[in-house]
């Protein structure tokens, strides 16, 4: 192992440890991953009925001698939904929190000096931070995951298969990386704020923007949204009848898409919702089709958390010591 | 003198439009204790932050065995330890792993046994499982010197090392520093306003003035050059005298 992995190695086990013995951060985690089980159980709870139900209609279809029998029309992962969308959102917080506790942390015990006096540098610093908080997310993610599976299994009487696995393996690497844009954005805004707690308001602020406000508008101006249960499938439109029928309202279309491509959240959401069927029009398709169907919102993420990992990268390369550190 | 390990050369910093560091020439030997004099806000602290790679300097050179502070930073962070005015440590952490983390970063082989050795070294080994948090200033301050030269620094920067320290801490860090610059043959920069502990301890010193450097030669010379002067205190007001 190079010295440079080394060093960045100790750093990200420093975070981590630092991290995990934050109070306020372990009350968060664990509201997360309750919220998460309770609402996997409500809905599991629900799908087994609806199982059991469909296992009836298909045996007694069987015994009927009938040949044709219908599909299932439940969706396992599609009661995952809950829990990504309370990693959209509290997930977000947690992570901001996170990024905040961490340069704070520094800032009151003014370590960052002691750090920058060793031989390390900015990139192996801002590396080390973030894949600290990586590892962090990391259990916080697998530990969600974990509650739903075995809640769809043993509530839902349902185990889900290993093309399940997979999606929902790549749903939770979409997480990751959500996770980690927003605890980059709570490290930068608290660095650059003159009081850490400015830094955590103003990260907080732009998290309601991006995770409520902006796919909130985007929701609003969907033609889709406009009637319950889709304006689309009111007119008995297809996939690609809606697309010809959007082909008149480019400009707007363009705006609307311009709003909620603004929003990570809606990147994210959008990717997760294809990878665990919560939105039917996807289920039909495999995992070629949903990859290529969604390759510009996993980009997006991608492209959003590399920006701010190097925005995090510049502002540690950066922080200067304060001039009055001692007498001059 | 023997072979400069500190070099300056026409050093300058600027904050905003204010001027702190003027022209800086500085050559430290191997093995000296430096003595860095100065009033609040003279420029030291400012001086000894380029010299520990935290500022950049807006004008000028500063060398480390050769080493400049701006381009060959990693190479001077391995040779350098830093003692801040402000200790600082992660007061969640005990003693020892305060010092493992750091040895680590430093590319310490063997971090923990660094940390056991340099606690034991410097008589408190007493503290390595106590959390930093706790401790009380001369603790601290001894922690701090453990953090310095806990990856065997070849130069030891000390800021303002004696505030706050009670008499037996002052005479405690004084024979600490001796007992490195002669059992480990470290190189010496120390910011201080205590000239009664310079004139004890320091081989040579500087004397800044307002961002300049307007004294700088042996203890010894120094005595020599001002035999009317009765301390090293009074020789300290009739240079600033002089300067002005």
């Amino acid at each position: 192992m190079s010295e440079s992995t080394n060093r960045i190695l100790q750093v990200a086990r420093h975070e981590y440890r630092a991290a995990v013995r934050s109070r306020a951060l372990i009350i968060l985690l664990a509201i997360l991953v309750v919220a998460t089980g309770f609402s996997v159980f409500i809905g599991a709870t629900d799908y087994a009925a609806q199982l059991a139900e469909y296992d009836a209609y298909r045996a007694a279809a069987q015994a009927q001698g009938l040949t044709r029998i219908a599909p299932s029309p439940l969706a396992v992962l599609s009661l995952l939904r809950g829990a990504f969308e309370y990693l959209e959102i509290i997930g977000a917080i947690i992570a901001i929190t996170l990024g905040y506790l961490s340069v704070s942390r520094e800032r009151v015990s003014r370590t960052l000096p002691l750090l920058r006096s060793r031989p390390l540098t900015g990139t192996e610093l801002a590396a080390g931070t973030f894949l600290g908080a990586l590892a962090i997310f990391t259990t916080l993610i697998a530990a969600t995951a974990v509650v739903g599976i075995v809640a769809l299994g043993t509530i839902g009487n349902d185990w889900i298969n290993p093309a399940q696995v997979l999606r929902l393996t790549l749903a939770c690497v979409a997480a990751l990386l959500y996770l980690s844009a927003f605890y980059c954005l709570g490290a930068i805004a608290t660095a650059k704020a003159k009081m850490p707690a400015n830094g955590l308001v103003i990260a907080l602020g732009i998290w309601l923007l991006v995770v409520l406000v902006l796919p909130q508008i985007g929701d609003t101006l969907d033609a889709d949204n406009q009637l319950p249960g889709g304006l689309f499938q009111a007119l008995g439109l297809n996939h690609d009848g809606e697309v010809a029928v959007l082909t008149h309202f480019t400009g707007y279309e363009q705006v609307r898409t311009g709003i909620e491509e603004a929003s990570l959240a809606k990147h994210f959401e959008r990717f997760a919702f294809a990878m665990s069927d919560v939105k039917e029009r996807y289920r039909p398709y495999g995992l070629p089709w949903l990859l290529n169907e969604t390759r510009h919102d996993i980009g997006w993420l991608f492209a959003y958390t590399a920006v701010l990992f190097l925005g995090l990268r510049r502002t540690l390369t950066r922080q200067q010591p304060i001039p009055t550190g001692g007498n001059s | 003198m023997s072979e400069p390990v500190i070099e300056l050369q026409g050093l300058q910093h600027r904050y905003d439009t204010d001027l702190v560091l003027r022209d800086v020439d500085l050559s430290i030997g191997e093995g000296e204790i430096f003595g860095f004099l100065g009033h609040n806000g003279a420029g030291k602290t400012t001086a000894m932050n380029i010299l520990t790679t935290l500022l950049e300097p807006t004008g000028g050179t500063a060398t480390i065995c050769g080493y400049d502070v701006v381009t060959d930073r990693r190479e001077v962070t391995r040779l350098i330890g830093y003692l801040p005015a402000d200790v600082r440590m992660y007061g969640h952490m005990s003693a020892a792993e305060n010092l493992e983390f750091l040895a680590k970063l430093s590319g310490v082989p063997d971090a923990r046994a660094a940390a056991r050795e340099t606690l034991e070294y410097l008589g408190c080994a007493d503290l390595a499982k106590r959390r930093v948090g706790t401790f009380s200033t001369g603790m601290r301050q001894r922690i701090g010197i453990a953090q310095a030269i806990v990856h065997r620094p070849h130069v030891l920067f000390l800021d303002e090392p004696t505030s706050g320290l009670d008499p037996m801490g002052v005479r405690q860090l004084r024979e600490t520093v001796l007992q490195l610059n002669r059992d480990l043959g470290m190189t010496v920069f120390m910011n201080t306003h205590q000239l009664n502990e310079v004139s004890k301890v320091c081989t040579t010193i500087g004397v800044l003035n307002h961002g300049e450097l307007i004294y700088n030669d042996s203890i010894e010379a120094t005595m020599r050059r001002f035999p009317d002067e009765a301390s090293l205190e009074d020789i300290y007001v009739r240079v600033g005298d002089l300067a002005s």
